[in-house]
C-alpha cells in the first residue's frame, strides 16, 4: 500500500509538471491552451533530437528543448489566439482546439508514428526500503516539479515581469493604460508555460523511454484536469492539483479496479467543475460584464 | 401542448416582413441542399459509368485489380503500411513471374485511417469505383468487422491478414483470414509457460481492446485447465505511460508475466517492472514481434518470450529470399503484418490462377487451399475460413529474436 | 436510374452527418455553448438502438425512437449540471464525459466491450436516412424563429443581458442540449443500422472534433450552414482519395488548420448569415461614452510607450513600474497565490 502511496506521488508529479504550464496561461490569458499538451510532445521531440541526433548532454539538450518548445508557444499564440484576443471565447476555444489538432498531426508527418525511444542518459539509481522500491529518476520529476513550482511563484510574485503579468490577469485594458504592453507580457506568459511544457515533456519521455506524435493528448488532459483540481491559475494549486490527480488514479486502480482508471480522473474533473468549480486553492472568479 | 407552442411559435410573434425573409432564406437553402445532392448524385453516376463495365477490360493490358484497405495514416499506420508493403512485394514477385494466367496484378491501396466509417467508404469505392477481384484486408479487427459484410454482399473476395479477433470469418464465404488467431496463440503460449517451462504462478496485464482481452481470456483458462494459479489480471488502455500502479497490485512474488498487448506498451510495462523489482518472465504474443520492442524495452525484454506466425531470422530459403527483397523495397526488416499480408497475396494469386475471373470460384478455390508453403509455414483453411496455421514460440536472447522451440 | 453503392453509402453518411451538423449547431451554434463530447450521444443512441434490434428483437422504428429517448435521458444528466458552467469548463466538462460514457461503453457486457457490437440488422437505407435529415432540419427552422430560438441567441450574445430580459437561461440551455442529444442519438440509431456493427472508437473525442469541423466550416448559428459543412467535410475526403497522396493522408492536419484559419478569417463559416456571436458585434463596440473615453486614453498611452520603447526603456514590458502596481488591484497581493486575478477577460473585449 505505501508502495501504491509512492506510485501516486510519482504520477501526479508528472500531472503536476504539465498542470504548472497551464495554469500559467490560463492564468493571465483565462484561455485553455488546448495546444499545451503538443507542445509538451514537440519539446519531447526536440530535446530527443538534440540529445540523440546531435549528442549534446543531458541538461542542454534540456535548455535547448525549452528553448524550442517556447518558440513554438509564442509562435502559436501569435498566430492562433493573438488575433482572437477580443472575439468571443468559443471562437478562441475552436481555434485552439483546431490548432492542438494541426500540431499533432503535424508532428505525425515529420516524425512518423512510431514510438522513438529515449534513454535516460545517467545510470538510475534505485532505492529499496524493506519493501518499498523508489528510483533517482523519479525523485528528479518530484524535485524538478517542486523547484519550478517555487521559481514561477516567485517570478509571479517577485519580479517586475510578473508584477505585469498579474496585472494583464486582472485587467488587460487597465493594464495597457498604466504602460504594460500586454502583447509581449502574453507572449512571454506563453514562452513559459511551453518551456516548462517541454520540461516536462524530456523527463517524462525519459522516465518512460518513449516519444511519440499522440504523446500530448491525454497527459494534456490530465494536466488540465490537475490544474482545475487545484484551481486553475493558482502555482501551488498546481502543483497539489497534480499530486492529487495521480494519487486517486492510483488508489483507483489499487482499490477498485484498472478498467476505469480514465473514468475515474474525468469523474473527479466533473466533480471538481460542478462542486467548486474554482478548484482547491483557486479563488471564485466573477465573471465581469 | 402550451411547451411545444412555445417552442415553434415562429408565425405568431414575427412580423410579417422578417417571415417572408425567413422564408425566401429558407428556399435559398432548400435550393442549395437539393442542388449538393444533385451534384453528388450526379457525380456518382458519371463516376461509375465512365469506369467502364469492369476492371478486366481496362486498358490494353490485361489487368486483374487488387484492393487493400487498411491505416495508411494515422496512430496505426504502421500496421497498414506494412500490409500494403508486404502485398505489394508479393505483386512485384507474381508479375515478374509472368502474372496469373497472362494477366498483370495491380494493387490499388486506400487509406482507412484506422476508422470503421472510412474503411466502409475506402471498401465500397475499392469495390464500386475500381472493381477490384479481391481485397486484402482491413487490418484492424474493427474495420474488418465493419467492411467484411460489405464484402460478402458484394460477393467480393476478403482475406484478412492482420484481424485476429475472434468470429470475423463467421461473417460469411467470402470472408477469410490468413493470420494465427488470439485464441489459438494464447492457449499455446498458456501451454508453453505451464507444461513446458513449469511455471505455477502466473499474471495478466492486458489492453482494453479486442486483441488484449481474448488473449487475456484464453491464457487465463488455458493455464487454469493446466493447473496453474493466476494471481492478478490487471488492464490497462493503449497509450497508456504508467503502468506502476498495476504492477504493484500484481505484485512480485509471481513467475511470469502474461503481457496482452502490442510492443510500444509492452516494452514500457516490463521496464517498469523491473524497477519495481519484479524478475518474472514476460510472455507475450505475437504483438511483441517488433525490433522496437527491443529498442524500447533494452535490458527489460531480455528473456521475454512470445508466440509468432513469423520469423524473419528463419533459414528457409523463401523466407530469406522475401526478407532481403522487402528490406531492398522499404529498407526495414519485415513484420508479422508484411509477412502475413505477402503470403495472402501469394494464396490469393494461386487461387486465381485456377479460378480465372469467376468470383464465385474464387472463393471455392480460396477455401481449398492445403498445405500452401509461404513464408510464415505452411497454411490450409478450415470450413469457416481461417488458416490453420503453425505457432512459433520466439524468445529474445541478446537483444535478438532466437526460436525457443 | 441506379446509383453507385459507392456514392449511395456517402449519402447516407452525409445524411446522418448533417444530423449531426445541425443537432451540434443547435448547441454551439445558436446558444454558444461549446460541447466537446456531441458523439457520445450518438453512441449512446446507436448502441441503445443496435442492442434493442439484434438483443430483443424490436423494430427499427422503436428501436431508433428508444435511442434517441436514451441519449435525450443523458443529455439531461450531462446537462443539467455542466450547463451552469461558463466556457472553457463547460467545454472540458463535456469532453470528460464524452470520455467517461466511450469507457463505459467499453466495459460492459451488453455493448459486446472492446469487440464491439456484431450482428445488427441492415435497415437504414437512403430514403429514411435523408427523410430523419430533412425532418430534424424543418425543426431546427421552426425552433431559430420561434422565442426560444431567439433566446437561444439572446443568450449567446450576452448572457447577463439575457438575464436581465427574463431569461430562465440555465433551463433554457438544457432545453437546447436534451433536444440536440436526442438528435444525435437518433443519427446514432441510423449509424448502427447502415454500418451494422459498432466499436467504441467510432463515438471518440476525434469523432465529436470531426462534427465541430462541419459546424464551424458551414457556418455556425446558421441554418444552411451544418448542412453544406457536413456535406463538404463528407465527400471532399473521398473526392481527394487518389487526387493527392499529400492532402489525403495529412486530412486531420487540414482538418486542425481549417479550425483556425475559419475563426481568424471567416467565424461566420462558409455560408454564415451574419450571426454576430462570433464577431466583435457593432452593438457591442459603440456601446456608452465611457468605452470611447478610455479609448482615447489608450492611444494616447500607446503612443507614449512607443516614444519610451524607442529611448530604450529598462523592462520591455513595463514602462512605469508604480503605474503597473495600480494595475494590480486589490486581491492578487492578499491571496498571494499566483497569477489569478479577481476579472474576466471578457472586460477587455466589452
Amino acid at each position: 500500500m505505501l508502495q501504491q502511496v509512492v506510485n501516486g506521488l510519482t504520477l501526479g508529479s508528472s500531472y503536476a509538471l504539465i498542470a504548472l504550464g497551464y495554469t500559467m496561461v490560463y492564468g493571465v490569458l483565462r484561455l485553455i491552451n488546448f495546444a499545451h499538451g503538443e507542445i509538451y510532445m514537440v519539446g519531447a521531440f526536440i530535446g530527443l533530437m538534440t540529445s540523440q541526433t546531435a549528442g549534446l548532454p543531458f541538461a542542454a539538450a534540456m535548455v535547448v528543448a525549452m528553448a524550442g518548445a517556447a518558440l513554438v508557444g509564442v509562435v502559436v499564440e501569435k498566430i492562433a489566439y493573438r488575433p482572437l484576443r477580443k472575439a468571443p471565447r468559443l471562437a478562441v476555444l475552436i481555434s485552439a482546439i483546431g490548432m492542438s489538432i494541426f500540431l499533432r498531426n503535424l508532428a505525425l508527418a515529420l516524425m512518423g508514428p512510431q514510438t522513438r525511444a529515449f534513454p535516460i542518459p545517467f545510470e538510475v539509481k534505485r532505492l529499496n526500503l524493506g519493501r518499498l522500491r523508489i528510483n533517482s529518476f523519479d525523485v528528479l520529476i518530484l524535485l524538478t516539479s517542486v523547484g519550478l513550482m517555487i521559481a514561477l511563484h516567485f517570478l509571479v510574485q517577485k519580479t517586475k515581469i510578473g508584477k505585469a503579468m498579474r496585472a494583464a490577469a486582472e485587467d488587460k485594458e487597465t493594464a495597457s493604460l498604466m504602460g504594460i504592453s500586454v502583447n509581449r507580457v502574453i507572449a512571454f506568459t506563453f514562452a513559459i508555460g511551453s518551456a516548462l511544457a517541454a520540461a516536462a515533456g524530456v523527463l517524462i519521455g525519459m522516465n518512460f523511454n518513449a516519444v511519440d506524435p499522440s504523446m500530448g493528448m491525454m497527459p494534456g488532459l490530465k494536466g488540465f484536469t490537475a490544474a482545475v483540481l487545484g484551481g486553475v491559475g493558482s502555482i501551488p494549486g498546481a502543483m497539489l492539483g497534480g499530486i492529487l490527480l495521480g494519487m486517486a488514479e492510483v488508489m483507483g486502480i489499487a482499490l477498485l479496479k484498472s478498467e476505469w482508471r480514465d473514468a475515474i480522473a474525468f469523474g473527479i474533473l466533473a466533480l471538481v467543475l460542478l462542486v467548486k468549480p474554482s478548484g482547491i486553492l483557486g479563488r471564485n472568479l466573477q465573471e465581469k460584464v | 401542448m402550451k411547451f411545444m407552442n412555445y417552442l415553434f411559435d415562429s408565425n405568431k410573434n414575427h412580423s410579417d416582413s422578417k417571415g417572408k425573409r425567413f422564408r425566401i432564406r429558407s428556399m435559398r437553402t432548400v435550393s442549395i441542399a437539393v442542388l449538393l445532392a444533385a451534384a453528388m448524385f450526379l457525380v456518382g453516376c458519371s463516376g461509375s459509368r465512365s469506369e467502364g463495365p469492369s476492371g478486366e477490360a481496362d486498358g490494353v493490358d490485361k489487368v486483374i485489380k487488387i484492393g487493400m484497405v487498411g491505416p495508411l495514416t494515422g496512430d496505426y499506420a504502421t500496421y497498414g503500411q506494412s500490409v500494403r508493403n508486404g502485398v505489394q512485394t508479393a505483386i512485384d514477385e507474381i508479375n515478374a513471374d509472368g502474372g496469373v494466367n497472362g494477366y498483370t496484378l495491380q494493387l490499388i491501396a486506400e487509406d482507412s485511417r484506422g476508422e470503421s466509417t472510412e474503411a466502409a467508404n475506402a471498401i465500397q469505392k475499392l469495390i464500386d469505383q475500381d472493381r477490384v477481384t479481391a481485397i486484402v484486408g482491413a487490418v484492424l479487427s474493427g474495420e474488418t468487422a465493419t467492411v467484411a459484410p460489405i464484402a460478402q454482399d458484394s460477393g467480393v473476395l476478403m482475406v484478412t491478414p492482420s484481424s485476429t479477433a475472434p468470429g470475423l470469418t463467421d461473417i460469411g464465404d467470402y470472408i477469410f483470414r490468413n493470420v494465427i488467431t488470439d485464441d489459438v496463440q494464447a492457449q499455446q503460449m498458456a501451454e508453453y509457460a505451464v507444461s513446458e517451462l513449469g511455471f505455477n504462478k502466473l499474471a495478466v496485464i492486458y489492453a482494453n481492446n479486442d486483441y488484449g482481452v481474448a488473449l487475456k481470456d484464453n491464457f487465463t483458462a488455458k493455464a487454469q485447465e493446466l493447473g496453474a494459479s493466476i494471481v492478478g489480471t490487471e488492464s490497462y488502455l493503449d497509450g497508456d505511460e504508467d503502468f506502476r500502479a498495476q504492477l504493484t497490485k500484481i505484485g512480485d512474488e509471481i513467475e511470469a508475466l502474461y503481457i496482452a498487448g502490442y510492443y510500444t506498451e509492452a516494452a514500457k510495462i516490463a521496464q517498469q517492472a523491473r524497477r519495481q523489482g519484479i524478475e518474472a518472465i514476460f510472455l507475450g504474443a505475437d504483438g511483441f514481434y517488433s525490433e522496437k520492442l527491443v529498442e524500447l524495452g533494452g535490458d527489460a525484454v531480455e528473456g521475454a518470450a512470445f508466440t509468432a506466425g513469423f520469423y524473419s531470422g528463419d533459414e528457409v530459403e523463401a523466407v530469406q529470399a522475401f526478407v532481403s527483397s522487402y528490406k531492398q523495397k522499404y529498407s526495414q526488416e519485415p513484420d508479422m503484418f508484411a509477412a502475413n499480408a505477402y503470403d495472402t497475396m501469394k494464396i490469393v494469386a494461386q487461387a486465381l490462377a485456377k479460378a480465372g475471373n469467376d468470383r464465385a470460384a474464387l472463393k471455392d478455390e480460396m477455401a481449398a487451399i492445403k498445405d500452401f508453403p509461404g513464408v510464415t509455414g505452411t497454411t490450409s483453411f478450415d470450413a469457416k475460413g481461417e488458416a490453420v496455421k503453425d505457432v512459433l514460440i520466439l524468445k529474445i536472447e541478446n537483444g535478438t529474436f532466437v526460436r525457443a522451440s | 436510374m441506379m446509383i453507385s453503392p459507392y456514392y449511395y453509402q456517402l449519402l447516407v453518411i452525409a445524411s446522418i452527418n448533417v444530423i449531426m451538423a445541425l443537432s451540434l449547431n443547435l448547441v454551439t451554434g445558436c446558444a454558444g455553448q461549446l460541447s466537446l463530447g456531441h458523439a457520445a450521444f450518438m453512441g449512446i443512441g446507436a448502441y441503445t438502438a443496435g442492442i434493442l434490434t439484434s438483443v430483443y428483437g424490436l423494430s427499427f422504428a422503436v428501436a431508433l425512437i428508444a435511442g434517441g429517448a436514451m441519449a435525450a435521458l443523458f443529455g439531461l444528466l450531462v446537462g443539467l449540471p455542466t450547463l451552469r458552467l461558463k466556457g472553457d469548463y463547460l467545454a472540458i466538462a463535456t469532453l470528460g464525459f464524452g470520455e467517461i460514457i466511450r469507457v463505459s461503453i467499453l466495459n460492459m457486457k451488453v455493448t459486446g466491450g472492446p469487440f464491439g457490437l456484431r450482428g445488427i440488422s441492415k435497415q437504414t437505407n437512403l430514403t429514411i436516412a435523408a427523410i430523419a435529415a430533412v425532418l430534424v432540419y424543418w425543426t431546427m427552422t421552426r425552433l431559430m424563429n420561434s422565442r426560444f430560438g431567439r433566446a437561444l441567441t439572446a443568450i449567446r450574445e450576452d448572457e447577463v443581458a439575457a438575464v436581465a430580459m427574463g431569461i430562465d437561461v440555465t433551463r433554457h440551455k438544457v432545453l437546447a442540449f436534451v433536444i440536440s442529444a436526442a438528435w444525435a442519438g437518433i443519427a446514432g440509431g441510423l449509424f448502427a443500422h447502415w454500418f451494422r456493427y459498432l466499436h467504441p472508437s467510432s463515438f471518440a473525442f476525434s469523432a465529436s472534433v470531426e462534427i465541430l469541423s462541419m459546424v464551424v466550416l458551414g457556418g455556425m448559428g446558421s441554418l444552411e450552414g451544418p448542412v453544406i459543412g457536413a456535406a463538404v467535410l463528407t465527400y471532399a475526403p473521398e473526392l481527394l482519395r487518389g487526387v493527392s497522396d499529400f492532402v489525403s493522408q495529412h486530412r486531420m492536419m487540414f482538418y486542425g488548420a481549417l479550425l483556425v484559419v475559419m475563426m481568424l478569417v471567416r467565424p461566420q463559416g462558409l455560408v454564415g448569415t451574419g450571426l454576430n456571436g462570433l464577431r466583435v458585434s457593432k452593438f457591442r463596440r459603440s456601446r456608452g461614452l465611457e468605452q470611447s473615453g478610455i479609448d482615447m486614453v489608450r492611444r494616447r498611452f500607446a503612443s507614449a510607450m512607443k516614444r519610451a520603447q524607442r529611448k530604450g526603456s529598462p523592462s520591455p514590458c513595463v514602462v512605469n513600474e508604480q503605474l503597473a502596481d495600480l494595475a494590480v488591484r486589490s486581491g492578487a497581493g492578499s491571496s498571494g497565490t499566483g497569477v489569478a486575478g479577481g476579472g474576466g477577460e471578457e472586460h477587455a473585449g466589452s
